[in-house]
């Protein structure tokens, strides 16, 4: 597979208008990051920061209100059909489609490609098999525990082989070691893929095991932190993450982060 | 304890109840046919059992059909285009804003209205019976399905727009299996409701179906004739009911 393309986010902003006050709230006030092909990065930040904002406009659901997010030469937003098959996304909730079976489930972007249905099939029953789902192909998703409907999820995010994956939260509504489990296999599979992987967490032990590099947002995704998680050894893990809380809690960087990087 | 005391009351299972209240009807029923003459009412207003079986024999299975078909028929065009209306309104808020004011005035206008429009404008009786059906079916699938479309979660239509759907796979992969539920209720609500307005339809002009021997089951004074055709729409609705109820389990296999 050819390596995917970077991404480049560029004076990013994003305004919503509040439906029934009209009030303007500033989701992202200005971001400017680079993410280079086949990073892993975690973006951290306080519950209303603006991080699934963030995705929404990676995803091109939403429109930036100014600034730009280009991927390649192409805009997610402004060159939406192009990304198909490129970007796939791991909610918060699994969001699958109920009145489908977890393999109808899992071979559903397949579908949106117009692949032959054998193909689809097969596919699908190969990454439901890698995620231990082979006894429960053809559950439906109100037969399956919230892990293994989030592995059925993990399964439909893959089986296009996206360049781009993107998790939101992913594994916080699971419990430890479920979640834990279901990160190792998320992360060895991306790798495997090839792809660019970007982790949406609030849990900061998650972030700094998952990436190469930890993003922090603070109010409005304004950009706080950017480590690169190798120039910290692993004996100054804690400290990282205490300087990590500090610079949530502040809203400002925490000056043992500038010292490193 | 309320809520049991209801399903029980409606579960085919306990026909116990619905028996005894159809087993008293004929009963009083039949006491009072054979009473009408000495209390001074014409022998043919409440015609025995006996008299309405004799009715039953000479029902007509092409009148059935008939109206079966016209029913049928206006309830496939009434979907097709309330659908096709709604994922029309559904996919462009203007034409919602002008048209959602239009169809909620149609469904307020009474039955009969529709029937006195249908004649003063159509010649033809299928046509008049048709749009009579259209006007008054057409309008709950559309408002139904519009509401069902505008009910899928958020969270769902976002999933399945980061997987870039073409906008007829948007709708064929999620909107349509999601409201399914919401489609058969409405099916069901036009089934009684066109079988209902159908029957007045054919009054006016029909010289086939059901109502339109009614009609003349009514110019000859027959209440065994009319007893009779009135028991055969009930059971026509009743069958189509549980058609459609078979269907639906069907469909709805998926729920827990
Ligand atoms: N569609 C929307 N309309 C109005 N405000 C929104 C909308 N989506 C998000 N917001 C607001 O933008 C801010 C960021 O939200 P979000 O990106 O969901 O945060 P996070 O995912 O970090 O918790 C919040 O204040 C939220 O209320
Ligand atoms: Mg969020």
């Amino acid at each position: 597979m050819s390596s995917p393309p970077p991404i480049e986010v560029r004076q990013l902003r994003k305004v919503f208008h509040q439906a029934t006050s009209g009030q303007a709230v500033v989701a992202i006030e200005r971001l400017d990051i680079r993410i280079e092909p086949r990073e892993v990065v975690a973006i951290v930040g306080q519950t209303g920061c603006g991080k699934s904002t963030f995705f929404d406009l990676m995803i091109g659901l939403e429109a930036p209100t100014e600034g730009s997010i280009v991927i390649g030469d192409k805009t997610p937003y402004g060159d939406f059909d192009h990304f198909r098959g490129q970007i796939a996304t791991v909610f918060q909730q699994d969001r699958l489609l109920p009145w489908r079976s977890a393999l109808d489930n899992a071979r559903l972007p397949l579908e949106l490609i117009g692949l032959p249905e054998e193909v689809q099939r097969e596919r699908a029953l190969t990454w439901l098999k890698r995620l231990g789902l082979e006894r429960f192909i053809d559950a439906y998703p109100h037969e399956l525990s919230g892990g293994m409907r989030q592995r059925v999820a993990i399964a439909r995010a893959f089986v296009v082989q996206p360049n781009i994956l993107l998790a939101d939260e992913a594994f916080g509504h699971l419990d430890e070691v479920t979640a834990a489990e279901l990160r190792e296999t998320f992360l060895a599979l991306a790798r495997e893929c090839g792809s660019t992987a970007i982790l949406i967490t609030h849990q900061l032990e998650e972030a700094i095991g998952v990436g190469n590099r930890i993003i922090v947002f603070g109010k409005s995704a304004k950009l706080l932190a950017d480590i690169k998680v190798a120039q910290w050894p692993k004996s100054e893990h804690a400290m990282l993450r205490e300087a990590i809380q500090m610079t949530l809690q502040s809203n400002s960087p925490d000056p043992r982060l500038a010292r490193v990087s | 304890m309320i809520q049991e005391h209801r399903e029980l009351a409606v579960d085919p299972r306990f026909p116990r109840q619905t028996l005894v209240s159809v087993l008293v009807f004929c009963i009083v029923w039949e006491i009072l046919s054979y009473l009408a003459p000495s209390l001074g009412i014409p022998a043919f207003a409440i015609p025995s059992f006996v008299r309405i079986g004799q009715s039953l024999l000479t029902i007509t299975p092409i009148d059935v059909a008939v109206t079966l078909a016209r029913v049928i028929g206006a309830l496939i065009v009434s979907f097709v285009l309330g659908l096709a209306l709604a994922m029309a309104m559904y996919s462009s808020r203007s034409l919602e804003n002008y048209l959602h004011p239009m169809i909620r005035l149609f469904m307020a206008v009474p039955v009969v209205s529709w029937i006195l429009f249908a004649v003063l404008w159509f010649r033809g009786v299928e046509f008049r019976i048709g749009f009579v059906l259209l006007a008054v079916c057409g309008p709950v699938f559309l408002i139904d399905s519009l509401d069902a479309m505008r009910g899928v979660p958020r969270d769902l239509r976002g999933m399945m727009r980061s997987f870039r759907p073409t906008t007829l796979q948007f709708f064929i992969k999620l909107m349509l299996p999601a409201i399914v539920p919401s489609i058969i209720t409405s099916w069901k609500i036009n089934l009684s409701l066109a079988i209902r307005v159908v029957t007045i339809a054919e009054l006016v002009g029909a010289v086939t179906g059901i109502g339109h021997q009614l009609a003349v089951a009514q110019e000859l004074f027959s209440v065994a004739d009319v007893f009779a055709w009135t028991l055969v729409l009930v059971a026509l609705l009743f069958l189509l009911e549980a058609l459609v109820i078979r269907i639906e389990s069907r469909l709805l296999r998926w729920r827990p």
